[in-house]
């Protein structure tokens, strides 16, 4: 039962889907630092309490920290995405794989988000809201800035060509 | 007694051909009465509180006065209220400090709904709200009109404000009646009373922890006779124990028939011209309407029970979000009905998807074991707490491994799916089965995911999303699709989502 394209999957995807910027490489980390140090620091004090370690706080937040870089690095090594004349599509994860496709016609209307760190390196967060549940909301993080502008405005003259008011 | 639509020759509000409305209508005169009796029961709980710990201390009346002052600004509220029709919309104007005008146009509403309980039948008065796709409060709530009113509201909502349009509208056709046998087999089927049933005896728990096991006692007694030193030993307690199961389900059914009766006495789907309508209730009466073509998505769901008595039931999405308590959108178009009877509606309402024909492709059955893959994990806790409690007799929990196998075995074998130009259908399930459908135009975005067990196999799981999907609904998802089907069916139905547009 085993297929022989896992070799495949840990090789680089078809060549027009696109990479994540270098330079996201760091917000990527920085992102998910903070939920996963404050887990670490809340068992970090209920083993100081339990067992009286009174350095087991700061030392399983910075654990915790680390685990989130290293999870921010992965996901950022394994975010791809295209748009083709069929809409967008945004691939993630090497273990647990996902593809996630928004038709052009499908797009109800798309949020650009910039913070302090992605500025200053001139990235940008796309969002696309659609009017699904589970996937209201497709995100692409820290495309770069010029990019995600791209992708809004094509997108967004999709709307306008299917008007169905 | 059925809401009927009122005579043409009724008058109607003026629809006038410019902007301007010319006959506003104020809500009924015992409008104050019904916003009263809501607002009490918001303030239920700290009004009882007060009443009963209050007594006698003068200072605990102010949080009263202060109701009482909620009360009367809701009052004014409502006396202020006023709403006409202009043309193709619906003006509303509300508050006399804080004016506010909303204009609704009745090609945006999804959804009316009318609501009357037993105190709104004594006065021949509804609650009436609209309904527009998304959000969470309705468009507009009016609290309350005279039933004729919410009635000719309903058909200006039908016909898009064209007052003329209605002396000439067809006929509605029922499409389903619910007759009383059917609706004593819905309350056999549902858990309604499920919820109420078991907060009473948390209830009766909390209150007396000794209440539980005299009653064991006495039951017991009862059954083996009044045996002076009988010890009461694990068997006796056993079969105490199942005397009183028995009775909690027959009274959880009892109390189930009897929700579902004065639910759904009298349930009426209907059609007239695109919109469907459905009616229910004993008591109190529920209407709602949409527009057939808002519907997202379906639900065709069998239970056990519904096998046993050969029926199934339907239901659907719309895009209406729908709060806890109220029930505003159109949700069941067919809460108990024979396996026939729910292909015909499909077939009408979905004409061109070709229901009863639908090539159905079996998903590969090898992949049964990654269904009672979850439960191992929830066996073995049992069985580790139920060895350190009972000792080697808890083993026995072991025993549910081959059963959840064999079922794991059956769902594999009937789980397919079914695309065509139309639509899109999977059906799962052995025990419990359902199928769901939905259109390809009311499709949202798709994603095609590959877990590390999907590779291993050579799968892959589908994900298709519609809107206003609720948490209860199955998700329309293929699962265990071998990796090159998957693919294709992806990237087609990418294709055909990106050229045909989306008919909201």
């Amino acid at each position: 039962m085993a297929d022989h394209d896992e070799a495949a999957a840990a090789a680089a995807p078809p060549a027009d889907w696109h990479a994540l910027p270098d330079r996201a490489r760091l917000p990527s980390m920085l992102t998910p630092m903070l939920p996963f140090a404050l887990p670490g620091m809340v068992g970090g004090f209920v083993l100081a309490g339990v067992f009286g370690l009174w350095f087991a706080p700061p030392v399983l937040a910075l654990l915790g920290a680390g685990v989130g870089a290293w999870m921010g690095l992965k996901h950022y090594r394994s975010t791809f995405w295209r748009l083709d004349e069929d809409g967008l599509a945004v691939r993630r994860g090497r273990l647990w794989q996902r593809e996630t496709r928004v038709p052009a016609t499908r797009v109800q209307h798309l949020d650009l988000k910039r913070g302090p760190l992605q500025r200053q390196r001139h990235l940008a967060t796309l969002v696309v809201h659609t009017a699904g549940t589970r996937h209201s909301a497709v995100t692409v993080p820290h495309l770069d800035a010029d990019d995600a502008e791209r992708l809004r405005d094509l997108l967004a003259r999709q709307i306008d060509a299917d008007d169905d008011a | 007694m059925p809401m009927t639509t009122p005579d043409p020759a009724a008058p109607l509000p003026e629809a006038t051909p410019d902007a301007t409305v010319a006959a506003e209508r104020r809500l009924h005169p015992m409008s104050w009465l019904f916003v009263l009796v809501q607002q009490l029961k918001q303030f239920v709980l700290p009004l009882v509180v007060l009443l009963v710990f209050g007594r006698g201390d003068r200072n605990e009346l102010w949080p009263l006065i202060g109701v009482a002052v909620l009360v009367v600004l809701s009052l004014w509220q409502y006396f202020t209220y006023r709403y006409g029709v202009a043309g193709d919309r619906l003006v509303i104007r509300s508050g006399l400090f804080e004016r506010s005008l909303r204009v609704i146009p009745f090609a945006r509403i999804h959804n009316v709904a009318l609501q009357q309980s037993a105190l709104h039948r004594v006065f021949g008065v509804a609650e009436v709200r609209l309904e527009s796709a998304g959000g969470s409060k309705p468009e507009a709530q009016m609290r309350v009109l005279k039933l004729d009113d919410a009635l000719a509201l309903e058909a200006l909502v039908r016909h898009r404000g064209a007052a003329a349009a209605i002396a000439n509208e067809p006929e509605a056709e029922t499409l389903l009646a619910l007759g009383f046998g059917d609706v004593v087999r819905l309350g056999l089927v549902s858990n309604r009373g499920l919820v109420v049933v078991a907060a009473a005896f948390a209830a009766i728990v909390q209150i007396s922890q000794r209440a539980v096991v005299n009653t064991f006692q006495s039951v017991g007694k009862w059954l083996f006779g009044f045996a002076g030193e009988h010890h009461f030993g694990l068997a006796q307690y056993a079969v105490s124990a199942l005397a009183m199961l028995l009775f909690a389900v027959l009274v959880l059914r009892g109390f189930s028939i009897l929700l579902a009766l004065l639910q759904y006495h009298g349930f009426r789907l209907s059609e007239i011209g695109r919109r469907l309508t459905v009616e229910r209730g004993l008591l109190a009466r529920w209407r709602t309407s949409a527009s057939r073509r808002r519907i997202q998505a379906w639900t065709l769901r069998e239970g056990t029970l519904h096998r046993l008595l050969k029926r199934r039931s339907l239901e659907v999405d719309t895009a209406v979000a729908e709060e806890q308590q109220q029930q505003r959108a159109l949700r069941e178009l067919a809460p108990i009905a024979t396996p026939a009877a729910c292909d015909a509606l499909i077939e009408r309402l979905l004409p061109r998807a070709g229901w009863s024909n639908l090539a159905w492709q079996a998903l590969p059955a090898s992949n049964w074991w990654r269904l009672v893959l979850p439960t191992i994990p929830v066996v073995i806790a049992v069985t580790i707490a139920a060895t350190w409690r009972v000792g080697a007799w808890g083993l026995l929990v072991l025993a549910w491994l081959p059963w959840a196998a064999f079922v794991a075995h059956r769902r594999a074998q009937r789980m397919a799916y079914a695309a065509n130009a139309e639509v899109i259908a999977v059906r799962e399930g052995w025990w419990m089965r359902h199928w769901r459908l939905a259109e390809l135009d009311k499709l949202q975005a798709l994603q095609l995911t590959r877990s590390p067990l999907d590779r291993r196999c050579g799968t892959a799981t589908l994900h298709l999303d519609t809107a206003g999907a609720g948490a209860l609904s199955p998700q329309l998802s293929v699962r265990f699709l071998p990796v090159d089907e998957a693919q294709a069916l992806y990237a087609s139905l990418s294709r055909t989502l990106a050229r045909r547009p989306l008919r909201w």
